[in-house]
C-alpha cells in the first residue's frame, strides 16, 4: 500500500471501518512510513477532541421530569 | 431514559436552540412510547430513538428555525489543515486551547447535511451503517459527508485558533 492509499482510507481506518485485511495493510504502511503516521495521528487526536469537547452536554432534569410526567402521570 | 443525553445533544445541534430541543426531545419520547410495539428488540435503540427525532425534526421544526440549504455541498473544498501545520503543530496541540462552545459554534455552522453526519458519528459515535440508517443515505454517502465535514470543520478551527493567536498557522 502506498501513501495515497493510506490517506484514502484515513478515516474509515480510524473509525475502524475497515475490513481486517485492509486495516493490516495500513497498519503496515503507517509502522513504515513517518509522514503518514503524523498525520494519521493529527485526525485522530482532531476526533478525539471533537468528542470530549461535545460530549459534556446532558439533558437537563427538568426535561427528564416533563418527559417522565408526560409518559406515566402523575 | 438511557439516551436521553445522546437524544438532547443532537436535538440542539439540530434545532440550534434549547427551547426546541427540549421540545424535540420531549415529543420524540411519546412518539417512541407509542410506537414501542414497532422496535425491534435487540436492534440498537439509540438508532432507533434517533431516527424518530431526526422524522420528527424534518417535518415539523425545520420549516421554522432553519432555513432550508442553498449551498451546493459538492462544491466545498476539502482543505488539510494539517498539511498547513505539519511543521509547526503536527500533534495539533492548538485543539487543546478550543472552548467547548466555540467548537460547538462551529459545529452550528455547518451546512445541515454535514452536521448531522458530524453528530452521529463523532459525538454520538455511531457507526457508519448505522448513520446511513438514520439519514436514510447510502454508507458511501455518510462517508463522503463525513469526509468533508470533518475537514470543513477542522478548517474553522483552524482559522479560529490563528485568529486567536494559539497557532501562527501558515495561511494570510
Amino acid at each position: 500500500m502506498n501513501c495515497r492509499e493510506a490517506v484514502e482510507h484515513l478515516y474509515e481506518y480510524l473509525d475502524k471501518e475497515l475490513t481486517p485485511d485492509v486495516e493490516r495493510a495500513v497498519r503496515q504502511h503507517l509502522d513504515d512510513c513517518r509522514p503518514c503516521l503524523e498525520q494519521f495521528d493529527f485526525e485522530d487526536a482532531f476526533l478525539k477532541f471533537l468528542q470530549a469537547r461535545c460530549r459534556a452536554r446532558c439533558a437537563p432534569p427538568e426535561l427528564k421530569r416533563r418527559i417522565l410526567h408526560e409518559l406515566f402521570g402523575e | 431514559m438511557v439516551h436521553l443525553d445522546a437524544l438532547y445533544r443532537v436535538a440542539l445541534r439540530l434545532t440550534g436552540n434549547a427551547a426546541d430541543a427540549d421540545d424535540l426531545v420531549q415529543e420524540t419520547m411519546l412518539k417512541a412510547y407509542r410506537a414501542w410495539h414497532q422496535y425491534e428488540q435487540g436492534t440498537n435503540a439509540k438508532g432507533w430513538l434517533l431516527t424518530i427525532l431526526r422524522h420528527a425534526f424534518i417535518n415539523e421544526y425545520r420549516r421554522r428555525t432553519r432555513h432550508p440549504e442553498t449551498v451546493d455541498l459538492d462544491a466545498i473544498e476539502p482543505f488539510a489543515v494539517f498539511e498547513d501545520i505539519q511543521e509547526e503543530d503536527p500533534q495539533g496541540r492548538f485543539f487543546d486551547q478550543i472552548v467547548d462552545d466555540e467548537v460547538l459554534r462551529a459545529i452550528d455552522e455547518l451546512p445541515e447535511q454535514f452536521r448531522e453526519a458530524i453528530v452521529l458519528s463523532d459525538v454520538e459515535g455511531m457507526s457508519y451503517e448505522e448513520v446511513a440508517r438514520i439519514l436514510s443515505v447510502p454508507i458511501g454517502t455518510v462517508k463522503s459527508r463525513l469526509f468533508r465535514a470533518r475537514r470543513l470543520l477542522q478548517a474553522k478551527l483552524y482559522e479560529y485558533a490563528v485568529g486567536m493567536g494559539y497557532i501562527k498557522g501558515s495561511r494570510t
